[in-house]
């Protein structure tokens, strides 16, 4: 069996311990989840280290090596977040999201092929790092954002019960947590697309040059921004403040969906065939 | 917080809040305009309709000739994107309305906020720092120039083009001068050492796989029943084959035919039935083809027949299909689909620059255009390649087309077809303009001249199984040409075959389902260099070897490597950039990533550690 294939099987484990830890909520249970996401891990890890060796260069220069890297951050991200945060059930989505990614990046073509003089760059690499690192936070955002809209309509009820219980169990406000989550990627968003200026300038001659790539990575990049803005701006509006939650919830879904979208969607923009960068284009 | 302070006296006063204005009514209206220009629910609403408008600016094609809107979008679309400026969002004067208001809001909203706590450095910088950027933007778009041009190897050049829209929506090439010349000493191409790699194809679910070179391994193609076990490889093969009868019934009938001119043979060689089964003779105008028929009947109706056929090109969608004959130029509308094809142009043998009349069948090909809801594509589909468009990247993958017809269609003006059957009928037929003018039963090792033509075609052997004994031969241990022996296993046993890297085909497994190739993956371009040198008043005063991502910098203008002759590397493509609000922008980005950074990190950690709350 491959290293790719035993990855995901021990992903699929952890999120399965994470959602028995959930249930029984004992010490024992709680590491196991954790080991076994680590354990993922260091294999996905292992994928993006040998990979590099074999080809030669940095593991991003197609689809299949940026998602395989990309499964990785999530993972690392979440375990960052893992330490810090009380986070619980978020594991085995986290789990599952590395999961799909990384059985995304199985179904591409995983061919080395020679990387274009334009990518042999030190920006490049720090550019795609801090983006992965940043769509990694949204990706856990995202999960933390449909573990709100799920849970909401019973959190009143669990709040009543689990107040009678110990103190440990007590509920995670799921809403202030993506947005610790979101705050924490967004200045390496930030990093990325500025990163990503220099290099094209370095690289084209001009850091900006409204290419469908760099155009959608603005879009997300206000995406985001939007999202930071809005707590400022909807309770002067008088909207209800489990509506702001609500509102807000739903929109890290919608810009989860516009990262994807700048990631992997643009070959489907009827403008992708004038860009540079768009992968599988070429 | 409550320690404002402020340079400007008039907008402090302003800033005080609402009680003192009702007291000052002759203010309110002023007031209400700078409320609504430091509002952060304008900056959310601007940013949401940049958001819009960059989501058209990729929708519609940019900057495109007016003809290719029209031919894209249709006379009336085209007409309403020129106006509102849709074919041009990104310097729009909308655009830039918004572009200028969103400056305002920040600079506004800065200046209302502003505490001169340490805490805020973070909000200060990211908000100038993006006024920063647009007015660098702006310094770009009023005193910037961005071209290229092409300098031949020991030339120099002292201008470069720019590419521009003119009013009517036509390109237009702009030549500017530069204060010096650039003079190219030297251009180096340097290419990947070729690498070689073996990937499988599985046909019913459409996925390609690379897989490991190594011998003595055995692997599973993953998400497949099909196993693949390397058994040897040779780093430079060299195949040796000889022409074999492997058995006396006629499985791959051959015959072995000589083309004599007075006395001495011009050309010989096997013609397969099933395979190559034709020679062009040019200068006589003569083909000699080799039909094996299944029966005495079928030979007899094919010898009495002149079988001109046209070609014909097939197109399917998921079960329906339908075979068109050949015609140029003419549109076919596919009916319950939303497809159209054209077929633009064909050739007998794909890439060959001769006129069609002097191409052998060896590649036929069609170009064919098909349009549909995702614009046209343009696509060459081969008689001998009928899986290459599934194995290469199309737009409309649903759309399969095919094409045959093309190497029986083309009759010399001599035709010599040796016609043979099981039951051992064998006759000869000559047909000549057309017409059968001869027809006669042959017999091995025996001369028949051909009237109006000074040859003489003799069958000199018949294998009924034709085939091949196979030897692989060990050139060198260099990697040249390398070959690896595989053995396939799958859910009809096992066989096994070596494979070549300079191969054109795929091997494929006995179910036609699975396939190997093993290619180069490419000559692709390693590094391109240019060695440049300044020139001002007969003097060098700068040099340089420029690589992408690595320009020369002269004068405020930048000299960037973009590309290269693609045919003979002899001319370097240059791109030349002088833009001087670079400083600007890029103490902008440097403000905005310390900014950020300081808002979410620093920040949060300062606060912790002060443990006081502070309010923005």
């Amino acid at each position: 069996m491959s290293i790719i294939n035993i990855t995901l099987i021990v992903y699929i484990l952890a999120s399965v311990a994470y959602i028995i830890r959930e249930i029984w909520m004992s010490a024992g249970t709680k590491w196991a989840a954790v080991g076994l996401l680590i354990v993922a891990f260091c294999f996905n890890l292992t994928l993006v280290i040998t990979r590099s060796i074999e080809a030669g260069h940095p593991p991003f220069s197609n689809l299949y090596e940026s998602l395989v890297f990309y499964a990785c951050c999530t993972v690392f991200i979440y375990l960052i977040f893992e330490f810090t945060y009380k986070f619980r059930i978020v594991g085995a989505m986290a789990a599952v999201l590395s999961m799909l990614i990384l059985f995304y990046a199985t179904l591409q073509d995983d061919t080395i092929r020679p990387i274009m003089p334009a990518l042999k760059s030190n920006w490049m690499l720090i550019h795609v790092v801090t983006y992965m690192l940043g769509y990694a936070a949204f990706g856990i955002a995202f999960v933390t954002s449909i573990i709100f809209l799920v849970t909401k309509p019973f959190a009143k009820k669990q709040q009543a019960a689990v107040s009678a219980e110990e103190k440990d169990v007590s509920p995670i406000n799921f809403d202030k947590l993506s947005y610790k989550i979101v705050a924490f990627g967004f200045p390496f968003l930030t990093l990325g697309m500025v990163t990503g200026a220099v290099w094209a300038k370095k690289a084209w001659g001009d850091y900006w040059s409204w290419d469908p790539k760099e155009t959608w990575s603005l879009i997300t990049w206000l995406a985001y921004l939007v999202y930071l803005h809005t707590p400022l701006v909807l309770p002067k509006m008088k909207v209800n403040k489990s509506k702001v939650s609500v509102i807000l919830a739903c929109w890290l879904l919608f810009a989860f969906g516009v990262v994807n979208f700048t990631f992997m969607g643009l070959s489907y923009l009827p403008s992708a065939s004038d860009s540079e960068h768009i992968y599988g284009s070429k | 917080m409550k320690n404002v302070k402020n340079s400007q006296p008039v907008i402090v006063s302003n800033t005080r809040g609402n009680q003192s204005n009702k007291a000052q009514p002759e203010r309110k209206d002023s007031n209400k305009l700078w409320d609504f220009f430091c509002s952060v629910k304008l900056a959310v609403v601007i940013i949401l309709v940049m958001v819009v408008a960059c989501i058209l600016g990729t929708v519609v094609v940019q900057e495109k000739t007016l003809d290719e809107y029209t031919a894209r979008y249709g006379y009336g679309l085209a007409t309403f994107f020129r106006y509102t400026q849709l074919t041009n969002v990104f310097y729009s004067y909308w655009f830039s309305f918004l572009l200028v208001l969103l400056c305002t809001n920040l600079i506004c909203c800065t200046i209302k906020r502003w505490r001169n706590t340490f805490l805020q450095t973070g909000f200060v910088l990211t908000h100038l720092s993006l006024v920063l950027i647009l007015l660098g933007g702006v310094i770009k778009f009023q005193t910037g120039v961005k071209g290229g041009v092409n300098v031949y190897e020991g030339k120099s050049v002292n201008y470069f083009l720019t590419q521009q829209l003119d009013r009517n929506g036509k390109l237009d090439y702009v030549k500017k001068d530069l204060p010096f010349s650039i003079a190219l000493d030297d251009f180096i191409l340097e290419k990947n050492e070729p690498k070689f790699q073996l990937v499988s194809f599985v046909k019913s679910s459409d996925r390609q796989k690379t897989l490991e070179v190594k011998v003595g391994k055995k692997q599973r193609v993953p998400n497949s029943d099909y196993r693949v076990f390397i058994k040897d490889y040779i780093p430079d093969a060299e195949l040796k084959q000889e022409p074999v009868n492997s058995s006396d019934s006629p499985n791959n009938p051959a015959v072995y035919v000589k083309m004599y001119g007075s006395d001495d043979v011009l050309a010989e060689g096997w013609l397969l039935a099933n395979e190559q089964n034709f020679y062009d003779d040019k200068k006589q105008n003569l083909r000699i083809e080799y039909l094996w028929m299944p029966s005495s009947q079928a030979l007899d109706k094919a010898a009495a027949s002149v079988g001109n056929e046209k070609p014909t090109v097939s197109v399917a969608i998921s079960d329906w299909m339908q075979e068109y004959p050949l015609e140029l130029n003419k549109t076919i509308k596919i009916e319950g689909s939303s497809y159209a094809i054209k077929f633009v142009q064909y050739a007998f043998n794909y890439g060959d620059k001769r006129p069609l009349e002097e191409q052998t069948p060896e590649n036929p090909a069609v170009l064919v255009e098909i349009n549909g809801p995702e614009g046209v594509e343009s696509r060459w589909v081969f008689e001998k390649f009928p899986d290459w468009d599934k194995m290469h990247p199309a737009r409309y993958k649903e759309v399969k087309i095919t094409c045959s017809g093309f190497t029986s269609t083309r009759l010399a003006k001599n035709t010599v077809r040796v016609l043979q059957s099981p039951d051992g009928k064998q006759t000869l037929v000559h047909i000549s303009d057309g017409k059968i003018v001869e027809t006669v039963p042959w017999e091995l090792k025996k001369k028949h001249a051909i009237a109006g033509t000074n040859r003489q075609v003799e069958v000199f052997d018949y294998y009924p199984s034709f085939d091949f004994k196979r030897e692989v031969m060990r050139k060198s241990d260099e990697v040249k040409q390398p070959a690896v022996l595989v053995e396939f296993d799958g859910p009809q046993g096992k066989m096994e075959d070596w494979l070549f890297a300079n191969s054109q085909y795929a091997t494929w497994y006995k179910d036609k389902n699975f396939a190997l190739v093993y290619e180069a993956t490419g000559d692709s371009i390693k590094h391109f260099t240019s060695k440049l040198r300044i020139v001002e008043n007969g003097q060098t005063v700068a040099e340089k070897t420029i690589r992408v991502n690595d320009p020369l910098k002269h004068r405020g203008y930048a000299i960037y490597q973009s590309s290269y002759d693609p045919e003979a590397g002899q001319f370097s493509g240059l791109q030349i950039v002088k833009d001087p609000g670079i400083p600007v922008v890029y103490s902008g980005f440097g403000a905005l990533c310390f900014g950020v950074i300081f808002i979410f990190y620093i920040k949060p950690f300062l606060r912790k550690k002060l443990k006081k709350g502070v309010e923005e």
